[in-house]
């Protein structure tokens, strides 16, 4: 009953705290908002689109059919410097400059170029090169066979580009058909199903660690020794630190898991997975949390010390990007962190659809984190509070 | 000036005593560009590795395979040939290509007015843009093909007798299509994601300062420091001088050591070394006025901690320190743009890419100008409002 009495004091202090809820709950969806909307459409060429002028009704096709392209995540300029400092700022991979006198040139019988702007040292930009020059092909198709047909059976230009059009629609062209071989990603699903989890597993650490503070708040007023003058066994007010601790993870796991369903449609795979998944990190926050509020001296060390390692580690274990991007040493590197078991886990869950069995060699690894981290935690904070009864 | 130095170096000694304000503004930094420049150290060149099936042996095929070991893909695709589509498949399957490309059986004869068989790509989920690539190359050079297959019967629809298709077909396959992309490149240097990073990860640590700076006030005060330096002669403006050059000095060595390291150690390059030290100066003041302005807000120490949190991390998430800029969306790049920290990065960004002087950090410095004067304004009138009357 005395654990428990802590336990609620902790609980209720932490609730009081807005700057701790700011941490808990509004600091981790903001981010995933912003890394949600960032994180999508790396399948498609980002490419800057400057209008002729004053276009003819060629220029506006060629206009048209890039902005319907798949593959093309177009965006238009008005001015052409605008687009080249958005290219230098690698806000594209391209820029597009539809020619002034493309109509013109076209009627008269002349070949055009349309000039793609790319970093020369950046190979993206030539790769969209390519995507852009597939819809240019597609454009002069047309332009050629009304062109081939004035010249072989007379009429207009205009007339038998209608032909071409229509031709072009009732032919049957050469296509490309696309076979996807290998639909199981090694990343999470992009957009919030990628930031939600991984922020999850990011922040439900750093504020756990960040809650440690507390620990040392409490031991420097004396609480501590109070309690213990009272008396209430050491073990007692290590349980109870401890089962207070996991309640907020767990109360900050359920909410980032709520609003990345409600929200944002996040699918978490798996249920009962899920659940054992965030439990368990819950565990391995919170056995962090009570060691570094056993070992630091002053709360100001935890506040800033946790932070940067748990951003640090965060990065190491692949909550800032997937860890099959980075060489495969600081892959190897980081998954001596349990961050990294934890994404691997969540990728299975949501890319993969595993389920229990699929996670259980990750879940096997975090418990052992979790396992030794508590234990340490409540050896050290036992120490702490039996040995310097004043701290 | 002497009182005011002395308060001064008083401030820094006591912060530098304390071991965590050295790992949150001088280690922290460092040790996270260091992390973010080697996982991207090679990941600014886009690699396709795609293999190609020729079931056809012909010359059309032989024409595909041309395109992709073109000039323009040299450094960009690298191709592997496989015997049958099925070991292609087991390729992309495994990762050993990022797609494949298989050439049907009969797409030379397609060429000539044959039947069109479809040409195959297969690809991977992880490999978007290689896919995209292999597509786009594809359908480039199959749309040469459809184009003379077009000429001829667009040709015959507008009138063309239809027993000279095939003197037609011969015609149109020497057409050359009359529109072509060209790529031609810029001459600003290549953004490098340690430019970025750098001091972009400095920024975000030295923003908490902000925290330090306020929480130090609170605690001087509760302490009665601040009494009895007021009833010694020296004058609040003293104080307040000594105390914001101890904040301004030590968060612009927290952005100095960040950049020089990331210069040093792992490559980082700025167009103009003036501009960069400028940036850091400007991001120090905006330091010194958000500190002025926590203090203004905050009536106690706790709650100088907790605004000091908030304003840290409202301004890292807007400014664009925990995402890179130029990959997010047109309306968060403009939010940025109401942080100094923002203005700073953007700054970097120019300056990173080869822009130098007044054209890279101008803007920069007007746009943290006039935050930094938005953010003296409030707290003055807070401070007014506050004043005993």
């Amino acid at each position: 009953m005395t654990a428990f009495a802590v336990t609620w004091a902790t609980v209720l202090r932490t609730v009081r705290d807005r700057t701790a809820l700011f941490f808990m709950v509004l600091l981790p969806v903001a981010i995933i908002v912003v890394l949600g909307v960032t994180i999508r459409g790396f399948d498609e060429f980002r490419v800057g689109l400057v209008p002729a002028g004053r276009p003819g009704p060629l220029a506006q096709e060629l206009t048209s059919d890039l902005e319907r392209a798949p593959g093309l995540r177009t965006r238009g300029y008005a001015d052409a410097a605008d687009a080249r400092t958005a290219l230098r700022r690698a806000e594209l991979d391209a820029v597009v400059l539809v020619p002034a006198a493309l109509d013109e040139e076209v009627r008269a019988g002349r070949e055009v170029t349309v000039t793609v702007l790319v970093e020369p040292s950046g190979s993206t930009g030539h790769a969209a090169v390519s995507s852009v020059s597939a819809v240019v092909a597609a454009h002069a198709a047309r332009l050629q066979a009304a062109r081939f047909a004035t010249e072989q059976a007379g009429g207009t230009f205009d007339g038998n580009l209608a032909v071409a059009r229509r031709t072009g629609h009732t032919s049957v062209p050469v296509t490309v058909r696309t076979r996807t071989v290998d639909g199981q990603s090694e990343f999470l699903p992009l957009g919030y199903s990628y930031s939600t989890p991984t922020m999850l597993v990011l922040f439900v650490f750093i504020n756990a660690l960040g809650g440690g503070a507390a620990i040392v708040g409490t031991r420097g007023t004396g609480v501590y020794a109070r309690a213990l003058a009272a008396p209430v066994p050491t073990g007692a007010l290590v349980l109870g630190e401890t089962v207070a601790h996991l309640l907020l993870a767990l109360v900050q796991s359920v909410v980032i898991v709520g609003v990345g369903a409600v929200a944002f449609g996040v699918g978490w795979g798996d249920p009962l997975a899920a659940a054992v998944l965030v439990a368990l990190w819950a565990l391995v926050g919170t056995g962090a949390g009570v060691l570094a509020g056993a070992l630091a001296r002053t709360p100001e060390q935890v506040h800033a010390v946790g932070p940067a390692s748990g951003i640090v580690l965060g990065m190491l274990g692949g909550c800032m990007w997937p860890l099959v991007l980075v060489p495969g040493w600081l892959s190897t590197a980081g998954h001596a962190v349990p961050h990294a078991w934890a994404v691997d886990a969540w990728t299975t869950l949501l890319s993969h659809d595993g389920d229990l069995a699929a996670i259980l060699p990750d879940l096997g690894v975090l418990a052992a984190f979790a396992a030794a981290l508590l234990s340490l935690a409540a050896l050290a904070l036992r120490r702490r509070l039996t040995s310097v009864p004043a701290r | 000036m002497r009182v005011v130095f002395a308060i001064t170096a008083k401030d820094l000694r006591q912060r530098l005593r304390d071991r965590s304000a050295w790992v949150i503004v001088f280690l922290a930094p460092v040790l996270i560009s260091a992390l973010m420049a080697l996982a991207f150290q090679h990941n600014s060149e886009f690699r396709a590795d795609l293999g190609v099936v020729d079931l056809d042996r012909g010359p059309a095929a032989a024409g595909l395979a041309r395109a992709l070991g073109g000039p323009q893909l040299a450094g960009t695709v690298r191709v592997r040939r496989y015997d049958d589509a099925g070991a292609a498949r087991r390729a992309v399957d495994a990762g050993r290509v990022h797609a494949a490309i298989v050439v049907p059986e009969g797409f030379t004869a397609s060429v000539r007015g044959g039947g069109a068989s479809p040409v195959t790509v297969f690809d991977s989920v992880d490999f978007g843009l290689q896919a995209q690539l292999a597509r786009a190359v594809t359908e480039s050079y199959v749309a040469q093909v459809d184009a003379d297959r077009l000429s001829v019967a667009t040709a015959v629809a507008a009138g063309a007798p239809s027993r000279d298709v095939a003197r037609l077909a011969a015609e149109a396959a020497r057409l050359r299509l009359p529109e072509q992309a060209r790529p031609r490149g810029l001459s600003d240097d290549p953004l490098k994601v340690i430019s970025y990073f750098g001091p972009s990860m400095g920024m975000f640590f030295v923003l908490f300062t902000v925290g330090f700076g306020a929480r130090g006030y609170f605690v001087e005060r509760d302490q009665g420091t601040l009494d009895r330096i007021a009833a010694a002669p020296v004058g609040r403006g003293v104080l307040l001088v000594g105390k914001s050059l101890s904040a301004f000095v030590y968060s612009l060595a927290g952005l100095v050591s960040v950049t020089v390291v990331s210069w040093l150690a792992f490559g980082a390059r700025w167009a103009d070394p003036f501009g960069v030290a400028v940036l850091g100066v400007a991001m120090a003041v905006a330091v010194v006025c958000l500190t002025a302005l926590v203090i203004a807000l905050a009536r106690s120490e706790r709650q100088a901690e907790g605004l000091a949190s908030i304003t840290v991390f409202a301004l890292a998430l807007l400014g664009g320190n925990f995402v890179f800029a130029a990959s997010s969306t047109p309306a968060i790049r403009r939010l940025a743009l109401f942080t100094p920290n923002g203005w700073a990065l953007r700054g970097f960004t120019d300056l990173g890419t080869g822009v130098r002087g007044w054209a890279a950090v101008g803007a920069p410095l007007l746009g943290i100008a006039a935050f930094c004067g938005a953010v003296v304004a409030v707290t003055a009138v807070l401070l007014r409002l506050r004043r005993p009357r």
